[in-house]
């Protein structure tokens, strides 16, 4: 196993401890960057080809440097750590087991971008992942590297932890302005980005939790050491998940540009004995499903994207043969009806529409026309909804339809799910995670 | 200014034209349910969806903005498609129940499936189910099956009565418009809601089950609820008016009006004075001319001109005020006039004003100033004092306390001759020695001045009530009586007249209104 940067204080009991990270290394990365001037830091981060780990993998640097430099109003520093998506889990891990690197890394971003304030907005549901911020940002400000006059350098920054109210759809990065400002989790019409009209209609860089943990790497080593840690465009290690019916499931740390045959097999142990793998979602359940032929496919986004699929969080989920395909969309299609905002027509009803359409095929009672009809629906909805959210539930039932339509098929010929009902149950607890 | 091209046709628009407004210029319609021009761009119906050259998705025209060069295809392929399905899935969950919904006729998502999508529908499940008839505020109803859910009333309790009564529940499908806990729709203008509603999900109470809209006909009316002069469409159906709608004017109300006025419609049909009456005696007009023709003259020749008041009523249109005071000094030879009108009443700052009567202003421009008429109470003492012996009253309402109003009644017995000219019954008409019937503004046509000054016409929408007529018909048939005829035979010729001294100012109803001054 190669050396661990992100993951490093993972198995360092009591990481989470201020003490204890300074004792590693902690803040260094930090008293350093207040040497640096913010456009030598934006230049790093350019130069280290570091890609947003949210899922859209835009380029951080380039992002950053769409921040208005001058602004009358505070600019704001928001992390995405709504980490909602299912079958991802990486964010949790390091709010955690290692609050402080993420912290550290905010206060980089804040110098660097002459921004104010700070907020980690947090998915509800991860109370011990907000307990732990919350009492690492105290031990930061009691040390002094959050508050006033920072390290001593007249540099001002406040970073507050916010639970969010458990929608998935503030996991987009407009909608969770929304819930930040306190109303409902609705996305906002692009453009205007948020780092232009972002929160409070102030300038805004909203980062996801791993990308900011990367940063003070970047100002340890160099934007190139860390370019040279992964392949062409996509820069640095990063935190894979892996899940399903493996061996060893959890997170791990690699260079990007690992395939996912490497991370069944060299990280997750390979599949369960017994179980042979069917299919695999590469990052998230929004990606399209690729069969078992893609697994020598490399783990960045234009590889992905040039697979069928898309890199998303980089969190795998592994199926095995004992999955029932229909069942499988189903359950990804109720979760996005469920966590549909509601607010333009497609999705608000293309979602549940759909739904009952693959709860119809899975029960037996769906009919050969219904497979045209989702695909038409899917069409429909993709690209004509606000935010991403619409996409998200077309690209899968898609992918699952056009990759396992014999599946689908054969629900409606038999008027039943041919799959035993015991595969139903442990198939709830590994999708649904 | 950034030239684009919609469907073939290269037009000039202002910077920062959307492509909705900039295809409404080049002619060509661009279906929406969210947006409305007086509020906020949401672009959440996803009707307007436009194909723009050079981007992949298609964009909504509502809220994209032109650039130069910009070329928009509003009815292409794909455009086709994206109006078909958001159709489709609004109407997943409708209820399609046209037959028994009071928008049907007036409804956008029945036009638009008619225009846009017109295809079977391809559901088979359940529908979701949601409320029905939830009285959301005292005025409004609210019909959550119906609901298409594009925030229009949530942002016009936002944006323009800032009162924030409104807003989403839940989400995905289940969403559902509510009011926030421990309140309702109240505001003052909460029935715009429901005009503004482009489906049957909000109605207005007032309005439910009367009438089929395409029963109503519409006439451009002014509301008279207030000095404001809200612009209407005055709707009615066989004599009756059935509602009031605002009709847009960006000089005077804008796309509203506020929901006390919308009702004022009622008066119109309730305790209307039908007949003339000779104390207490049925008389058609022939006959009661000659008789008020005969007792003016008697009460000018006993007690003079001078003790004879006018009192004027700022109800009135000024076509009826030209003639009243041209019968006042042509005829009567008095030059003592009183005002009447509604007692000052709630105002806010926005649409809403104090002054209850759509016509004071124009008094002042009929009368070419603000003290031609004497206060009201002042007449009380005026006839106490046998300086009034003879009142010509127009309308009913006395613009002081019920006190001094009781007092006024009581009066009237002392007076030698109580001629009312007036719409409805009342204590008034009872005391009346001489009882003339007027009609409503519904039923004439004339024009008012509103407090700002700016001069609006009204439109005659059916026939008179009984055997009523417009004041200045029953000022001329008098005039005749007395031996003074006037020499008009129609509205427009007193128009011509009635402004003489300022003749810039002469206004006749537009959509815009013409600002007198």
């Amino acid at each position: 196993m190669e050396e661990r940067f992100l993951s490093r204080n993972f198995d360092i009991p009591n990481a989470h401890t201020l003490a204890v990270f300074e004792k590693h290394g902690g803040y260094q990365a930090l008293k350093r960057a207040v040497t640096m001037d913010g456009d030598s830091i934006i230049n790093e981060v350019k130069k280290s080809n570091l890609r947003g780990r949210g899922g859209a993998g835009f380029p951080c640097g380039i992002k950053w440097s769409f921040l208005p430099k001058e602004s009358d109003v505070p600019k704001y520093l928001v992390i995405n750590a709504d980490e909602g998506e299912p079958g991802t889990f990486k964010d949790r891990y390091l709010m955690e087991l290692d609050p402080h690197r993420h912290i550290e890394g905010c206060i980089i971003a804040a110098w660097a971008l002459g921004i104010r304030y700070g907020y980690i907005f947090v998915r509800g549901e991860m109370q011990h992942a907000i307990r732990r911020l919350e009492a690492a940002v105290k031990e930061a400000y009691a040390k002094g590297y959050l508050g006033k006059n920072i390290l001593g350098k007249g540099f001002d920054f406040d970073l507050y932890v916010h639970p969010g109210g458990g929608a998935y759809i503030c996991g987009e990065e407009t909608g969770l302005i929304e819930g930040l400002e306190g109303k409902s989790g609705q996305p906002r019409m692009k453009p205007p980005f948020p780092a232009v009209v972002g929160l409070f209609q102030a300038p805004t860089i909203v980062n996801n939790v791993e990308t900011i943990s990367a940063i003070p790497f970047i100002i340890e080593h160099g934007g190139e050491w860390f370019a040279a840690m992964g392949v062409e465009k996509n820069g640095g290690p990063k935190l894979y998940g892996v899940s399903g019916p493996i061996k060893r499931p959890g997170v791990y740390e690699a260079r990007s540009g690992i395939t996912v045959r490497e991370l069944l097999e060299e990280y997750g142990g390979g599949m369960l004995d017994g179980h042979e793998l069917k299919a695999f979602i590469p990052g998230g359940s929004s990606c399209a499903v690729l069969t078992p032929d893609k697994l020598d496919a490399v783990m960045g986004f234009e590889t992905m994207r040039e697979a069928g699929s898309s890199l998303g969080t980089g969190c795998v989920t592994f199926m095995d043969t004992n999955t029932c395909m229909v069942r499988v969309a189903a359950r990804l299609a109720a979760f996005y009806h469920h966590e549909s905002c509601g607010q333009c027509t497609p999705c608000r009803e293309g979602t549940g529409w759909a739904t009952k359409v693959l709860d119809a095929i899975e029960a037996g009672r769906g009919r050969p026309e219904d497979l045209d009809l989702l695909l038409d629906m899917c069409s429909n909805i993709e690209g004509n909804t606000i935010c991403a959210l619409g996409d998200s539930i077309a690209i899968p039932v898609r992918s699952y339809i056009q990759v396992f339509r014999s599946e689908f098929d054969a629900h409606i010929k038999q008027g039943c799910c041919p799959y035993p009902a015991w595969t139903k149950k442990r198939l709830r607890s590994s999708v649904a995670a | 200014m950034p030239k684009v091209t919609v469907n073939g046709t290269e037009i000039e628009v202002d910077k920062g034209t959307t492509i909705l407004r900039a295809a409404a210029e080049a002619g060509f319609e661009v279906p929406h349910f969210c947006y409305h021009p007086a509020l906020s761009i949401p672009a959440n119906c996803r009707m307007c969806l436009v194909e723009v050259e050079g981007a992949w998705k298609l964009q909504p025209a509502c809220y994209s903005q032109v650039t130069d060069g910009m070329v928009i295809n509003t009815k292409s392929e794909r455009v086709v498609k994206a109006q078909k399905a958001v159709l489709e899935f609004i109407l997943v969950n409708h209820p399609v129940d046209c037959p028994i919904c009071d928008q049907a006729g007036e409804c956008k998502l029945q036009d638009y499936y008619v225009a846009y999508d017109s295809q079977e529908s391809r559901l088979r499940a359940e529908k979701v189910h949601k409320v029905k008839v939830f009285p959301i505020g005292p005025e409004v109803l609210y019909d959550g099956e119906r609901c298409i859910l594009c925030t229009r009333c949530v942002r016009f309790c936002e944006e323009i009565t800032a009162t924030n009564e409104l807003t989403i529940v839940q989400r995905g499908d289940r969403a559902e418009i509510r009011a926030f806990p421990g309140r309702e729709l109240d505001n003052k203008y909460s029935v715009c809601t429901a005009d503004i509603c482009p489906v049957g999900a909000l109605t207005a109470r007032d309005f439910r089950f009367k009438c089929r809209v395409w029963l109503l006909n519409s006439t451009d009316s002014v509301c008279t609820g207030c000095s404001n002069g809200c612009n209407i469409h005055l709707e009615h159906f066989r004599n009756e008016i059935q509602r009031y709608r605002p009709r847009f004017n960006p000089a005077v109300n804008d796309y509203w009006m506020c929901d006390a006025g919308r009702l004022t419609y009622k008066e119109v049909h309730t305790d209307r004075l039908l007949h003339p009456t000779n104390n207490g005696a049925e008389l058609n007009w022939h006959a009661v001319c000659e008789t008020v023709a005969d007792k003016l003259k008697r009460a000018i020749d006993e007690v003079g001109s001078d003790k004879i008041a006018l009192v004027l009523s700022p109800q009135a249109s000024c076509e009826d005020l030209h003639l009243a005071r041209k019968f006042a000094s042509d005829v009567i030879k008095t030059s003592r006039f009183y005002m009447g009108g509604k007692r000052d009443g709630d105002s806010d700052d926005f649409l809403i004003k104090a002054d209850k009567n759509p016509n004071r202003r124009g008094i002042e421009a009929v009368f070419g100033s603000t003290t031609a008429a004497l206060p009201f109470s002042q007449l009380v003492d005026d006839i106490e004092a046998g300086t009034v012996q003879v009142v010509y009253m127009m309308d009913q309402y006395m613009p002081v306390d019920a006190a001094t109003a009781a007092r006024f009644v009581e009066r009237l017995d002392k007076l030698k001759l109580f001629v009312f000219q007036a719409q409805h019954q009342g204590a008034l008409a009872q005391k009346a020695h001489i009882a003339l019937p007027v009609c409503s503004h519904a039923e004439s046509e004339g024009t008012f001045v509103n407090f700002e000054g700016i001069a609006q016409g009204f439109e005659r929408a059916f026939a008179a009530h009984g055997e009523s007529l417009p004041h200045w018909q029953i000022f001329m048939r008098l005039a005749q009586a007395m031996g003074k005829p006037f020499s008009y035979t129609f509205i427009q010729q007193i128009r011509k007249e009635m402004f003489a001294p300022r003749p810039d100012s002469v206004a006749s109803g537009t959509a815009e209104g013409v600002p007198v001054e």
